[in-house]
């Protein structure tokens, strides 16, 4: 039987995980009674000390999906290390399969799925310094309203767009050689204007603050710069 | 004038000797009371995405640990300077923490840059002029490139170098940059 393993990397470590939740509707798709599936949290991967443990698991994957959010463009820090830690494994140990193949699900709350894109450019390179095959991202924006919004009508298409996604890694995983794929890039359709989306997101923010006990103007303050 | 010197002692290589001598005596030369930090593993811990500095204590990060300092030294400085190893393309883990863990010095509101695309507003009317230095030794062309698209392609207010010739082409390129606060463009 061939390994997938999935690596959820959200560094939150309670409360829900937008990038654990399509890396779930990912692996639900994924026959089990071909392939074994493993889960590994990054984060309690780190918090509990258990790397050596799981970079053995990643060691003898045939498969890799990396699920995570985007920060600052790029990977976060936690995910950052995560890697150049199995790196350091990969270089020292000598039962590691090589060729494997690795996707990437990248989700960020910025409607635009485009600027998650250096961010799979990044597990491309890694799998190239670990001799693994990078298929191809599933680059995702808006993740978080999508998600907490995957019921509502006007999200019918984006959420048959992310099924397809996660469905084309799946036969991509069956096929021994098969052809390269594209990225797969998936906005959220509102059927209204990206102004409206704005001001949902800039409200949330807003009613949260309130929720701490917080004044909207105290979401202004400038701790470092008392004079500007 | 005020300048800080970010970098990342994990990979204590002969690059980052001579790229951390190298820019810290630039700054001297040009003036700047120049302070230095060089990081460890453990100096710091990773975001955990918690926005608790937009939403808790507005500006600044509720982790308990050394990076409050960090992100008041660099929001009064003039000139910031992260030397960063260059990492699959991005950053190391280390440079990455200071990175994600400057959240708290923008806001939490979405707005539009001039390409269209979406940003968060910046908290402050002014920033230090903020340069990353990227190093490494065999790196490809197309990790550099890269390591240029992560911050150029989506945040016009940084500027990215590559150390990839001389210690004399970085200083030239340097002695070109205007050093000192700028607004906060998106």
């Amino acid at each position: 039987m061939r390994n997938v393993v999935l690596v959820s990397a959200s560094p939150k470590i309670n409360g829900q995980s937008v990038s654990r939740e399509f890396l779930e509707i990912a692996g639900s798709q994924i026959n089990t009674d071909v392939f074994s599936k493993t889960f590994i949290d990054v984060r309690k991967s780190i918090l509990t000390h258990n790397l050596s443990e799981d970079f053995e698991t990643l060691s003898k994957a045939d498969v890799i999906i990396i699920s995570f959010p985007l920060y600052y463009f790029c990977l976060p820090g936690i995910l950052t290390r995560f890697l150049v830690d199995y790196y350091n494994y990969y270089t020292v140990s000598e039962n590691v399969k090589n060729h494997i193949k690795v996707y990437a699900i990248v989700n960020c709350g910025f409607p635009e799925p485009e600027i998650n894109l250096e961010a799979v450019r990044v597990i491309k390179s890694f799998c190239q310094h670990i001799n693994a095959a990078f298929r191809f991202g599933v680059l995702i924006g808006g993740g978080p309203m999508m998600f907490a919004a995957k019921d509502a009508p006007f999200m019918k298409k984006a959420v048959q767009k992310l099924n397809n996604a996660f469905s084309s890694i799946t036969a991509d995983i069956k096929v021994e050689n098969s052809a390269k794929t594209g990225h797969v890039y998936i906005g959220v359709n509102f059927p209204f204007s990206r102004r409206l989306y704005f001001f949902m997101g800039n409200r949330g923010w807003i009613s949260t603050a309130r929720k701490n006990g917080l004044q909207k103007k105290d979401l202004y303050k400038k701790p470092y710069r008392l004079n500007e | 004038m005020k300048a800080l010197l970010i970098s990342d002692q994990e990979y204590p290589t002969k690059t980052y000797q001579a790229l951390n001598d190298l820019t810290g005596k630039f700054l001297k030369h040009k003036g700047f009371d120049t302070d230095m930090i060089e990081l460890e593993a453990e100096n710091l811990t990773f975001c955990m995405g918690c926005f608790g500095c937009w939403i808790k204590k507005p500006g600044e990060c509720v982790i308990n640990d050394r990076m409050a300092q960090i992100n008041r030294s660099v929001m009064n400085s003039d000139v910031v300077i992260y030397l960063s190893p260059i990492i699959f393309g991005q950053f190391s883990p280390n440079i990455k923490n200071i990175i994600d863990r400057s959240l708290p010095n923008m806001l939490p509101f979405f707005e539009t840059r001039p390409d269209g695309s979406t940003m968060h507003p910046p908290r402050y009317d002014t920033y230090p002029r903020q340069i990353i230095l990227g190093y490494g030794d065999e790196i490809s062309d197309e990790d550099k490139q890269l390591f240029i698209d992560v911050t150029k392609k989506h945040r016009r207010n940084i500027e990215v170098l590559i150390y990839q010739e001389t210690a004399e082409n970085i200083v030239e390129v340097l002695n070109k940059m205007e050093l000192g606060r700028v607004g906060g463009i998106l």
